[in-house]
């Protein structure tokens, strides 16, 4: 009855707040309502009082009333919200300027109320980025995100100085991609440092940041970058529309955004990318990607998403060739254990024992026997027991670590073996099958992790029939997913024979002539040819004949 | 329109192969060398040979009603109600065919691997799976395939790699002992194999460049001719004319694999790769069935059909034949002479005639 009576009571609240707009109770809508239409007035004191209306019981906004150094009767008031800015710059460069300092050399023009604002902005700021706003819903969407304003007595303009600094984490290694060669810095929470990160990857005037704003209440600013002449100007109108639909009340991480605007929203496969590292945003943008970056997370979106990417990392294209080659095909080799090998193992064991060499048949026979579960359930539990291990890891308090560790290595491994409750080489295939797992890019194998299990359940009831007819679907799924319309699955299914160089092997870059076909067809062109490096031809001539020769070869 | 996918010109190779051959890995050979003994090979290269014609004819007749598959163009040619007749015999003979081939695959797997499980159990799973496939529509098919295509190409040429240490050349002397008759008799089977062909004539429309069906099926028959050539070649240099009384001769080839004791007996693998080319067959023509019978009853969307003809065939493929032996003897004696005198060459070959003569009259005109 409580909830009934309280919401009743509503109506009779949101009456009094159009008439106080001070209310509490004041919604967005509200106030949507009382400033969004309204302009700054010339009387200082009544756009202060407009203000401290706005932010009733907001502790942190500042207000500071000074009067200016020239003329004394010329009332300034500082508006900002204390934390957001930086503030020995609001002290120094802007009250200091403007309340202390008179200015070396004076014109005879005098100052007067009515060119203050003139004269304020031109000759009293020290801030190096200012913008003028009549509008006071603009003035107050700049105290929101850090700006302070600057009200002079007389004007209907609010001054914005661009003073935002905040407490923020300093730019640190990737922690989700690391690599042994190549940049190690790695995005933060700040979408303007990021951008800047992102910027300086790519000194170009065609790559373009668009930003807008998402989330009713939390107003989240969002970029949409990308290289204009390279990316498909189609993809980027699309990215914009799919983004402009959004209507939700917060954005906290992009993964909002990754889930609002996928191609297969009920798919496990991620088909949209992420990436914390600025160097992989530069390469996808290069490749004629969108990039889509979030305040407050250093997850950045890159889209299209395509399959191949799990097994693609930043450092791939900083190492040699032929090693990257060798190791995308070990990766592909643990993306299938990963996702088959527990099953592969299972249906072996009950279905087609005839596979193995006879001696480890009798070898795992002899472990088997006095295991009381069949081979399914218990390398179900054993995958269950590594999950939750892993679950833990993630979770547990950093000073219980240790413990855990102990417990799982104990319990999970040693004893689990020597009281027969599951074979040595049940533990060994669990083990492998998450050491896998790990190998390839995180969130391309998270799929994988979850489809193990249902590949398990048909392998112990099928066998290896059971076990391709789940890969089937699995393979059938992927081929119909799509990111952006691009085929997620590209260039495998289809195929795209152009761009397998840059799939399970690893071109060199002399050989990486064009940008992927699906995604980079708007300027497919990547660098001239011909670039494969020869040695000079020698100089140094010893004997003559022999020289001659070589060069006839 | 029905299908809005366009597939291109490797993924149609892809799909025909598979369409002909994926049955044919486990039990053609046998079929042959029961006829042509030792020379059953050449029972394999005339099959190819003979079957060519039914391949000009399917791409000869697409060419002539582009846009239009199979089901279309008979009405354009014989007239409306007997188009739609002749139409619905066809629906019914892929339905026949395609429940045959689920009951083959099931059949296989239930004798082999998965002995005491109900073949009910086996084929409704396969069709399931065929049901998600065709739902989702013919690109993805042609997609999916195309991955597995490679799998099942390796596999085999694995296997014949493997095998070569059992290997005898002197199995095939003397050459051409048996009679051209016998020859052209162990060549019937496959030939009615090849004739499957004329199921591309309901994809044709489909293709990214249609004209370049002619290139598509060329390049399919090279490569269903090496495989049914090599599949003979193995089986008889392994098991010698022998083979004609084995059930499923290339899985014997693939049992006596044994490579350094690491590699023993990797008959479950590799036939596990073939499940999945004989699964995209019965998906293709169970697609072809769903696809035909929307297009003769004129419905905008083919989706509601899937699971109603799945069903259909699904209690086919479990009746079409009491056991295994029964259903070899009608693929091996009776079935090319149904399949060859009417829906696969026959009528094709009659329907080109009236289209090109009516064609004439039109030019005329």
């Amino acid at each position: 009855m409580a909830f009934f009576s309280r919401r009743r009571k509503k109506p009779g609240r949101t009456s009094s707040v159009d008439a106080r707009p001070n209310s509490r109770e004041s919604s967005r809508d509200n106030k949507e309502r009382t400033t969004q239409s309204l302009l700054l007035s010339p009387a200082l004191e009544e756009n202060l009082s407009h203000l401290k209306k706005i932010f009733t019981d907001c502790s942190d906004v500042v207000f500071r009333e000074f009067l200016f150094a020239q003329r004394e009767q010329i009332k300034l008031a500082l508006v900002y919200i204390d934390g957001l800015t930086n503030k020995s710059q609001v002290s120094d460069q802007i009250m200091r300027a403007l309340s202390l300092e008179v200015p070396a050399a004076t014109d005879n023009t005098a100052i007067t109320k009515a060119n203050a604002l003139h004269y304020v902005k031109m000759r009293g700021l020290c801030v190096h980025q200012v913008k003028e706003t009549e509008k006071l819903q603009e003035a107050v969407d700049a105290i929101l995100s850090g700006d302070s304003i600057l009200l002079v007595d007389g004007h209907a303009t609010a001054v914005i100085n661009g003073s935002r600094g905040w407490e923020a984490r300093s730019i640190e290694e990737s922690q989700i991609q690391g690599v042994v060669r190549g940049p190690r810095e790695s995005f933060v929470e700040t979408l303007r440092t990021n951008t800047s990160l992102l910027r300086r990857k790519v000194k170009n005037k065609d790559l373009k940041i668009e930003s807008l704003t998402l989330g009713e209440v939390t107003r989240t600013d969002i970029a949409v970058a990308y290289l204009k002449g390279i990316v498909n100007e189609g993809l980027v109108t699309e990215v914009k529309q799919r983004l402009a639909r959004i209507k939700i009340d917060g954005i906290l991480e992009s993964g909002y955004i990754e889930e609002l605007i996928r191609d297969n929203p009920m798919s496990m496969f991620p088909t949209v990318g992420y990436t914390d590292r600025p160097d992989r945003v530069a390469a996808n943008l290069l490749e004629g990607r969108v990039a889509i970056f979030v305040d407050g997370t250093p997850m950045v979106l890159t889209v299209p998403h395509f399959f191949v990417e799990a097994i693609q990392t930043p450092e791939d294209y900083y190492e040699q060739s032929i090693f990257t080659t060798f190791v995308r095909l070990l990766r592909i080799g643990s993306l299938i254990i990963a996702l088959t090998l527990p099953s592969l193992y299972v249906s072996i064991i009950s279905f087609h024992q005839e596979m193995l060499p006879t001696p480890l048949l009798l070898s795992i026979a002899a472990q088997r026997e006095a295991v009381p579960f069949p081979v399914f359930v218990e390398a179900l539990l054993m995958e269950i027991a590594f999950e939750i291990i892993r679950e833990a890891g993630i979770r547990l308090p950093r000073q219980v670590g240790q413990a855990i560790s102990i417990v799982a290595a104990l319990i999970v491994g040693q004893a689990a073996v020597q009281a027969g409750l599951v074979a040595g080489a049940t533990i060994i295939v669990v083990a492998l099958t998450a050491m896998a797992s790990f190998v390839v890019y995180y969130s391309g194998s998270l799929a994988f992790r979850l489809l193990r299990f249902p590949l398990m359940f048909l392998a112990a009831s099928f066998g290896l029939f059971g076990l391709i007819g789940g890969l089937i679907v699995i393979v059938v799924h992927m081929t119909s997913l799509r990111s952006f319309g691009v085929p997620y699955l590209a260039p495998i299914g289809p195929l795209v024979p152009g761009d397998l160089k840059d799939s399970f092997v690893r071109a060199p870059w002399w050989a990486m002539k064009k940008r992927p076909h699906l995604v980079g067809q708007n300027n497919p062109v990547r660098e001239v040819s011909g670039m494969r490096p020869k040695p000079p031809q020698s100089t140094t001539q010893k004997g003559g004949d022999a020289d001659a020769g070589r060069r006839q070869n | 329109m029905l299908e809005g996918g366009k597939i291109d010109a490797w993924q149609a190779v892809f799909l025909n192969v598979i369409m002909v051959a994926a049955t044919a890995l486990l039990s053609a050979p046998a079929i042959m060398a029961a006829q042509a003994g030792h020379d059953g090979w050449l029972s394999a290269l005339l099959a190819t040979m003979l079957g060519l014609p039914i391949a000009w004819i399917t791409v000869k007749l697409s060419s002539l009603y582009p846009g239009q598959t199979l089901i279309q163009y008979l009405e354009d040619i014989i007239g409306r109600w007997p188009g739609k007749a002749l139409g619905l015999l066809y629906l019914l003979y892929f339905t026949h065919i395609t429940s045959i081939m689920t009951r083959e695959y099931g059949g296989f797997l239930v004798d082999v691997f998965l002995i005491g499980t109900p073949i009910t159990a086996v084929n409704a799973i396969a069709l399931s799976i065929s049901a998600y496939i065709i739902k989702l529509g013919l690109e993805v098919l042609a997609r999916s395939n195309q991955i597995f295509f490679p799998w099942i190409m390796v596999s085999l040429v694995l296997t014949f790699l493997l095998v070569i240490p059992e290997m005898d050349l002197t199995k095939f002397q003397p050459v051409l002992e048996a009679g051209g008759l016998e020859i052209f008799k162990g060549s019937l089977a496959p030939w009615a194999w090849h004739g499957e062909i004329i199921a591309f004539a309901m994809v044709i429309p489909f293709l990214a460049k249609p004209g370049e069906a002619g290139k598509i099926v060329i390049l399919t028959f090279i490569i269903l001719g090496l495989i049914f050539f090599l599949l003979v070649v193995v089986g008889l240099a392994v098991f010698g004319p022998g083979l004609a009384n084995m059930n499923y001769p290339i899985l014997n080839v693939t049992r006596v694999i044994a490579l350094a004791r690491v590699i023993e007996r990797p008959e479950p693998l590799i036939m596990t790769v073939w499940v999945a080319g004989g699964l995209f067959k019965v998906t293709f023509f169970y697609y072809i069935i769903v696809l035909g019978s929307a297009q003769l009853l004129q419905l905008k969307s083919y989706r509601p059909l899937v699971l109603p003809v799945g069903i259909i065939l699904t209690a086919l493929s479990i009746n079409i034949a009491g056991n295994t032996l029964e259903m070899f003897g009608f693929i091996a004696h009776y079935w090319p002479f149904y399949a060859l005198s009417t829906f696969e060459f026959g009528f094709p070959a009659a329907l080109l005639g009236i289209a090109l003569i009516k064609n004439r009259g039109i030019k005329g005109k």
